[in-house]
Order: structure tokens, then sequence, then C-alpha cells
């Protein structure tokens, strides 16, 4: 049979983690994904423990995370499941929802500062037109970074994550480590 | 220049698309008497406005939500928007 090595998204063997200064960006291989999406007048689901958040927010709990994306849609985070079918689990925990897997559509950065907030909210002024101030922790939204369609999520006061497309993982590497590289230089 | 989105609070207008008027919500019965004339007036014939003017924008880096934006063309304030889901459900008595 066919030796496979698997690849993550930027085509490595292992996620790549990168320093700048007070910034580390690490490329998030192990994150699994799905939507959840409510068809008509159904009931908001409370999909394993986690009660799904409103327009705009983010909020984690039991494991797993959720973030508004749309009217009555949202996208479930489980971290280092990407390897599970947990599509299946969701669609399983909410039976009544449209469930897709999208763990393999989208690919997620993680982004932690050493040095509290500041470095954080210099990076988001430098990458997205989002007022940074008001993106406070537990705040997630589609926005767009060098013409390409992200999420942005403020995970804690120091951490903040970007997914965006897959296919688009060099792009969006590229634009990351730009930014934070050009602060260092600051 | 800034749009006002209902659910997200001020958003940048460089994430949405612009698609025109929003009488185009009011699409005609195809079924009706005269539908052909009402279909050549909602296909082809457009107001064009010096001030106030109500129209469709699409959150496309966003949540994807159409919006109703109401827009003065002559300077470009923008005095509210709704979501076009709203605005259709209310049109049609707020039946689903």
């Amino acid at each position: 049979m066919t030796d496979l090595a698997p690849i993550t998204a930027l085509g490595g063997s292992l996620a790549r983690v990168q320093s700048f200064g007070a910034l580390a960006i690490a490329e998030n291989a192990d994150l699994a994904l799905a939507s959840l999406a409510l068809r008509r007048g159904a009931a908001q689901p409370v999909p394993m423990g986690l009660s799904l958040p409103g327009p705009g927010l983010w909020h984690a709990g039991n494991g797993i995370a959720a973030f508004w994306t749309g009217p009555g849609q949202w996208m479930i985070e489980a971290p280092g499941r990407a390897t599970e079918d947990f599509a299946a689990v969701v669609k399983q925990a909410a039976p009544e929802c449209s469930v897709t897997e999208q763990t393999d559509a989208f690919t997620a950065f993680e982004i932690a500062s050493t040095a509290g907030a500041g470095p954080i909210l210099a990076l988001m002024a430098k990458l997205v037109n989002i007022d940074a101030a008001a993106f406070g922790p537990g705040s997630a939204t589609r926005t767009g970074l060098e013409h390409m369609s992200v999420f942005v999520i403020r995970r804690a006061e120091d951490r903040l994550a970007v997914i965006g497309m897959r296919s688009a993982a060099g792009s969006i590497w590229h634009a990351l480590e730009t930014a934070a590289a050009r602060l260092q230089g600051d | 220049m800034l749009i006002p989105h209902p659910l997200l609070g001020l958003r940048d207008a460089q994430e949405f698309t612009y698609l025109g008027d929003a009488s185009l919500l009011n699409r005609p019965d195809g079924m009706a008497e005269g539908a052909a004339e009402a279909f050549y007036d909602y296909v082809y014939l457009r107001d064009n406005p010096a001030g106030v003017h109500r129209e469709l924008w699409f959150h496309e880096q966003g949540d994807r939500s159409w919006l109703v934006v109401t827009r003065n063309t002559v300077t470009h304030e923008i005095l509210g928007a709704e979501l076009a889901r709203d605005v259709a459900l209310a049109a049609k008595g707020g039946a689903q």
C-alpha cells in the first residue's frame, strides 16, 4: 500500500510556529470545525452543553467552542480533534440542525502575545478594519484580510485566532508574518 | 463609509457589495394580469433620486446578510440599515 504522509495546510509535516518579539504565530492543524445552521422555525440547540453565542461573539465550554457566523448559524470548534469525524458528533448532539464538516475547508492560526493585549491590538490595527479596542475577549467576526475572507476570534486579552480558507493558508501566513515582523521592527 | 449593521454595529462599506434599489424586494406576481408590463417595469425601470434612497447591500465579507440601507445619494450620509429579511417579512404581513 502507498505510504501516505499527512501534511498540514502549509505543507509541512509539523505545524509551523514562529515568534516575532512578543508575538508568536502558530498554525493550528488540530482544530476540528463543523458549521451548524438552524432550520426554519427550529429552536436553538445547546450542543454538548455549550450555549451558542449571539451576534459577533465566541463562547467556549465543555472542551469545545462556538462562534456566531450569521443569523441562525454558528461554527463549532473542537481543539485537538481534527482527525475525528467531528461533524457527526455535532449532528448527533443537534439532530434537528443542518451540520456540515468544515475542518478541511479552513485553516486556523493562533496568535499569542507575551506582553498582554498591546501587541494583539497593534497587529489587528495593521490587518483588519475592525475596531480593535471594542473587539474584546469573547468577540468573533468575519471580515476581510488582504482581500481574503477570514474569521477573527479574540480568545483572550493576549490571544487572537485567524481562521481562513485552507487553500489560502500560505497567503494568510504571509499576511500575518509580514505584519508581525514589521511590528517587531518598530 | 461605515454601515450600521443591525446585528454587528458599524462596519466598513468595503465588506459589502451593492445590488441596487430596495424596490427589487417587491417582485411582481408572474401569474397576475399585466405581468409582462409589471416585469418590464421591475427589471428595467429604476428611479434615480438625488437624495434619500433605499438600497440593497450584501455583507459579503461578514455575516452574509442582505441589508436595506437608507442613504442620501447627495451627501452619502447613511440614515439607517435594516435586515432585508425583516423588511420583506413585514411587507408580507409578518408571515414566515
